[in-house]
């Protein structure tokens, strides 16, 4: 009744496979329809930990399907996975991390180690390959994690190409279609700006966010934006050695203040 | 031998007996139905006893701890792969039970040729409201009971489970604070790993506090808490058994 163990040990997709579950099953010869693609995630650091942060469009084409997607997602208590790209295999990816992460901890009874999870994203990045070739699913994700071989513990974040190679960002990264916007002012802001973003407090970190988004929503139609006036915000997490906190709208927009950007 | 039903049955009833025989001396494990959640206790000296399954999900066991590993395993696929292809509110201890490990169990012990489980479990699941929450005792042979809250106890003698069921309810109160509930548990505990009946005249509440301290002395005390009030996803988290060295009533879990 139960299928064969694996020969590794908690491995969860390994099981789903033995169940003729497979996760991220492809069809090779699917045609290209418009697909769902959803923009703009980053992540950088600041004085207390990683902020992690999205807007929340999701388009399809010149359309917008919706300005309500949350990119930036909790997998467990020392892990964010931030989806840029197409969200049907994004969340299907951060749906099977999530129950292989808490599989591994219950059924060995230890959490998984940082790079056993970055390596678990790669390997189904890898997986997805054939969708990604044929334009249909990619996904460019960012993942945040704690590392616990230091005292006290220290996330970090890493970010990954198409293919499934994954590479460690030492102060920031960011993926989809307004993450040129991004990536420039932070490299801006950390080889000149004052303060540079790993000193920002948390306030200073969460308006600087939000600034962001605003500044990329300017050059890119498929980023959602910022608009306290609409009361829209963005999904933002904060990553540290202890745990994640999510940042409601009341806090954006109290952190944003009249911080709003000039006419 | 077993080609004729009489020997089958003389086999069968071998078996039971030979289990039977195998799970006495075991360390009883309980579990009780609080307001703020379910509290699992028991006592390891080598591996553990009690263990987390799944987000509202946890068990307890006594016997060999080859065979708790094979059952807890199970479990942790079953729920899983549930949750994964439907999703984790479908998570049901009666359909784990009664559709999953039950069957798996029945099968084990009548298959003469392989070796049997050498286990008695506890399964609770967390309910949104204490007669939500559901208890189940399940046996090396496959029958199982469901119950609804309360108290369950798991041990080697059936009479002196009932007679630790009966003693606890008439004990524990809804205002105790979870390490007085705990160290009820272990009164029982103790009177149950040592035979003490609990009709009659039961030994003091001192006897009974010096009894389990001298007994856990060189073993683990293992406290799992299924947090009804936690805003996490899992809500299992191991309690540190350092908090029973205070004395009562000490803060509930956060």
């Amino acid at each position: 009744m139960t299928p064969p163990a694996s020969p590794l040990a908690g491995d969860f997709v390994g099981l789903l496979e033995r169940s003729q579950l497979p996760p991220l099953r492809i069809d090779p010869q699917a045609t290209l329809p418009v697909v769902t693609q959803a923009t703009t995630v980053f992540a950088f650091r600041f004085c207390d930990g990683v902020l992690m942060a999205g807007d929340r469009r999701a388009t399809a084409g010149n359309v917008i399907v919706t300005d309500a997607v949350e990119k930036v997602l909790e997998i467990d208590d020392s892990s964010l996975l931030a989806i840029a790209g197409v969200p049907a295999t994004a969340f299907e990816m951060a749906r099977v991390l999530q129950t292989s992460f808490e599989y591994y901890r219950r059924s060995q009874l230890q959490p998984l180690s940082l790079p056993a999870r970055v390596r678990a994203l790669a390997r189904l990045l890898r997986d997805n390959i054939p969708m990604a070739l044929q334009g249909v699913g990619m996904v460019v994700p960012l993942f945040a994690g704690v590392d616990r071989t230091p005292s006290p513990p220290e996330p970090r974040i890493f970010f990954y190409d198409p293919l499934g190679a994954q590479f460690q960002a030492v102060h920031f990264a960011a993926s989809g279609s307004g993450s040129a916007t991004i990536r420039s002012i932070l490299a801006f802001q950390e080889r000149h700006g004052s303060p540079r973003p790993a000193e920002m407090s948390l306030d200073e970190a969460i308006r600087f966010a939000l600034r962001l988004l605003m500044t990329a929503a300017e050059f890119d139609s498929a980023t959602g934006g910022v608009n306290p006036s609409a009361a829209q915000f963005a999904t933002l997490k904060i990553l540290r050695g202890t745990g994640v906190e999510s940042i409601s709208e009341e806090r954006q927009a109290a952190a944003l203040g009249t911080g709003g950007p000039r006419a | 031998m077993t080609d004729e039903p009489y020997r089958w049955l003389e086999a069968i009833g071998n078996r039971r007996e030979y289990v039977r025989e195998q799970l006495k001396g075991g360390s009883p494990v309980l579990l009780a139905s609080r307001p703020e959640g379910i509290l699992l206790m028991g006592v390891a000296r080598g591996q553990g006893k009690v263990f987390e399954i799944h987000d509202r999900h946890a068990m307890a066991a006594l016997g060999h701890p080859a065979d708790i590993e094979r059952i807890r395993q199970a479990a942790i696929d079953a729920t899983h792969l549930e949750a994964f292809t439907r999703a984790p509110e479908d998570v049901s201890l009666r359909r784990l039970v009664s559709f999953g490990l039950s069957a798996q169990l029945k099968q084990n012990f009548e298959q003469l040729f392989t070796a049997p489980v050498l286990g008695e479990f506890a399964f609770a699941e967390l309910g949104a409201t204490p007669p939500e929450d559901l208890l189940a005792r399940v046996h090396f042979d496959g029958t199982f009971a469901l119950r609804p809250g309360g108290v369950l106890v798991v041990g080697p003698d059936a009479d002196l489970e009932a007679g630790a069921t009966r003693w606890l309810h008439s004990q524990l109160d809804p205002s105790l604070s979870w390490t007085s509930v705990a160290r009820l548990l272990l009164e029982a505990w103790w009177m149950v790993s040592t035979g003490t009946p609990f009709d009659g005249t039961l030994p003091s509440a001192t006897e009974r506090e010096q009894g389990w301290r001298a007994a856990t002395a060189d073993a683990r005390i293992e406290l799992g808490w299924l947090n009804r009030r936690s805003s996490r996803t899992a809500r299992y988290e191991p309690l540190d058994s350092a908090a029973l060295n205070g004395s009562p009533p000490l803060p509930t879990p956060p």
